[in-house]
């Protein structure tokens, strides 16, 4: 992929004041975050902290009861250049009642590239599609349906999609949940290479594992609030340990629940 | 006969085409909910005086819209929405008929009479299939996208709102292409059995929707001669036909493939390099 052109003005993510409701619950209250260009950024905190929700809102899929928020300087219902944001939405699977070959799920993340009039893909789409394949290591299974593989390999398809759009800024929301470690590992080359070329990433996450020495900011919610913004927290004690039950140093405990990982 | 078999490729084609999105988003019924609210659309035609085709198509169309707009917007699940409209539709219809003292009437309409279509009936389906058919052309690939990921259809830039309205839209449309042939509450078999049979052999979604609208020409012209042949309504003997396929297919990929590949060499140096990658 070529290097991204620095669009030194214009922060890829700007909120202001943002709060979301959702179900009559306040889930953001009062989020204040600019994300610059070329910025690692992992946003992080407890479940039910608004993590995913205050993505979401950033993006413009949630719509936000107070405050504002800007894609690139415009607000999301007035953003136009949707090719520049790539999303890896938090999935289990890729979904859908009809198969759907990898390749098909792949080239859909063209779609905000492509000039309304254009009924056949190009060769710059299909090079694009078959370049973020191999970049995942799943050319080889291209053509088969995607609900066929396994977790951590959907996880992969849905990240070569983003990458098959070559946007300026990647949103990643839980990349690693539920993965396999080959996963994971794929994972952090991908994420090496994005941050050479100089590219934004949000991540959601919930332990920085091997990503840790990729982050270069981290944002830590607590009950829906900003609690910690800056370099990321170094895992102490019992949470230095892999595979911990994920409470955060900056959060305080909760009681688990089943969605917790063991 | 001619028209008949003209106005059954026509559907054969059309029905699974955008049979294949419903299929993806889940929403199989939708074409049975859409085809109960068009009884309605038939009762005020009916009533009117005006054409009960005509008024299907407008009643479907905005029974369509208020489907999609329940399900996006209330607290309401998709498939409650569906049963409240497919019960005032039915509800709607038989009274309006009834009114208009037509039950006979209504009889052709819920199962078909493709005998009784003229040949300007049969240009206004000629023009709505190919509306259809523009619909999936032109705007598949983001119809695909927003049946996958409706979250990430908006964060591409696409108007999900507007394009959920397209497919319901155009699902109606078809309800009433369909129902002069098949009746309605038959036209979703043909929107959906075509596809669940196409999804045996296919792998992708483009491969399923081509595998379906053949099958859908298939079952419904089969249908319809053997229908002519042995003296048998047309509509359910075309879908019984679709079923019959689907069936067959099945009962192949789950008994006669792996029957047949048993008996044939083990696999070669590709395919084992292919299964170690995605086991790896």
């Amino acid at each position: 992929m070529t290097a991204v052109k620095p669009d030194i003005a214009v922060p890829p993510f700007e909120m202001t004041g943002g709060r979301v409701r959702l179900d009559g619950r306040e889930v953001l209250r009062g989020i204040d975050l600019q994300v610059a260009p070329g910025e690692v950024l992992a946003v992080m905190g407890a479940n039910g902290s608004g993590k995913s929700t205050l993505v979401r809102a950033l993006l413009g899929l949630v719509p936000l009861a107070a405050g504002r928020t800007l894609i690139y300087g415009s607000p999301p219902g007035r953003f136009r250049d949707w090719h520049r944001i790539g999303y890896v939405p938090q999935r289990l699977q890729v979904g859908g009642g009809v198969p759907a070959t990898v390749r098909e799920v792949v080239a859909s993340g063209r779609i905000a590239r492509r000039p309304r009039l254009r009924l056949l893909p190009s060769a710059a789409d299909r090079a694009a599609v078959q370049r973020a394949l191999e970049k995942v290591g799943l050319a080889g299974v291209a053509d088969r349906p995607a609900q066929h593989l396994s977790g951590g390999q959907q996880q992969r398809v849905l990240i070569a999609r983003a990458l098959a759009g070559e946007p300026d800024t990647f949103v990643m929301d839980e990349p690693t949940a539920g993965v396999d470690a080959a996963s994971q590992a794929a994972l952090a080359d991908t994420l090496r290479d994005l941050v050479r070329q100089g590219r934004t990433v949000v991540l959601v996450m919930h332990e920085l594992g091997p990503l840790e020495p990729l982050i270069s900011r981290a944002v830590v919610l607590e009950g829906g609030r900003i609690v910690h913004d800056g370099a990321p927290p170094q895992p102490e004690g019992e949470c230095a340990r892999p595979g911990h039950r994920h409470l955060h140093p900056h959060a305080h405990r909760d009681r688990p629940t089943i969605w917790d990982t063991a | 006969m001619r028209i008949a078999l003209a106005l059954a490729v026509l559907i054969g084609l059309t029905a699974p085409a955008i049979g294949t999105f419903i299929v993806q988003r889940r929403l199989a019924l939708l074409g049975d909910g859409i085809g109960h609210i068009a009884l309605t659309g038939i009762g005020l035609g009916l009533l009117t005086g005006s054409s009960p085709v005509l008024g299907a198509l407008a009643i479907s169309v905005l029974g369509a819209a208020a489907i999609e707009v329940l399900r996006a917007r209330s607290r309401t699940g998709g498939d409650v929405a569906l049963a409240l409209l497919f019960y005032g539709g039915l509800a709607g219809g038989v009274l309006l008929t009834s009114r208009a003292g037509g039950g006979a009437g209504l009889q052709s309409y819920l199962f078909g009479s493709i005998t009784s279509v003229t040949e300007r009936d049969l240009y206004l389906v000629a023009v709505l299939a190919a509306g259809v058919l523009a619909v999936v052309v032109l705007f598949g690939r983001e119809l695909f996208l927003l049946c996958q990921d409706e979250e990430l259809a908006r964060a591409s830039g696409l108007p999900a709102r507007a394009l959920s309205l397209l497919i319901a839209v155009t699902a109606a449309v078809t309800v009433v292409i369909a129902m002069r042939a098949i009746g309605l509450l038959l036209v979703s078999a043909l929107m959906v059995v075509p596809v669940a049979a196409a999804q045996q052999l296919t792998r992708g979604f483009r491969d399923t929707m081509l595998a379906a609208m053949g099958i859908g020409v298939l079952s419904a012209v089969s249908g319809l001669l053997g229908a002519f042949q042995y003296d048998l309504p047309p509509g359910p003997s075309i879908v019984l036909l679709a079923l019959a396929v689907y069936l067959t297919l099945v009962l192949w990929r789950v008994i006669g493939e792996p029957a047949l590949r048993r008996r044939t060499l083990p696999s070669g140096p590709d395919e084992a390099t292919a299964d170690a990658e995605v086991r790896g």
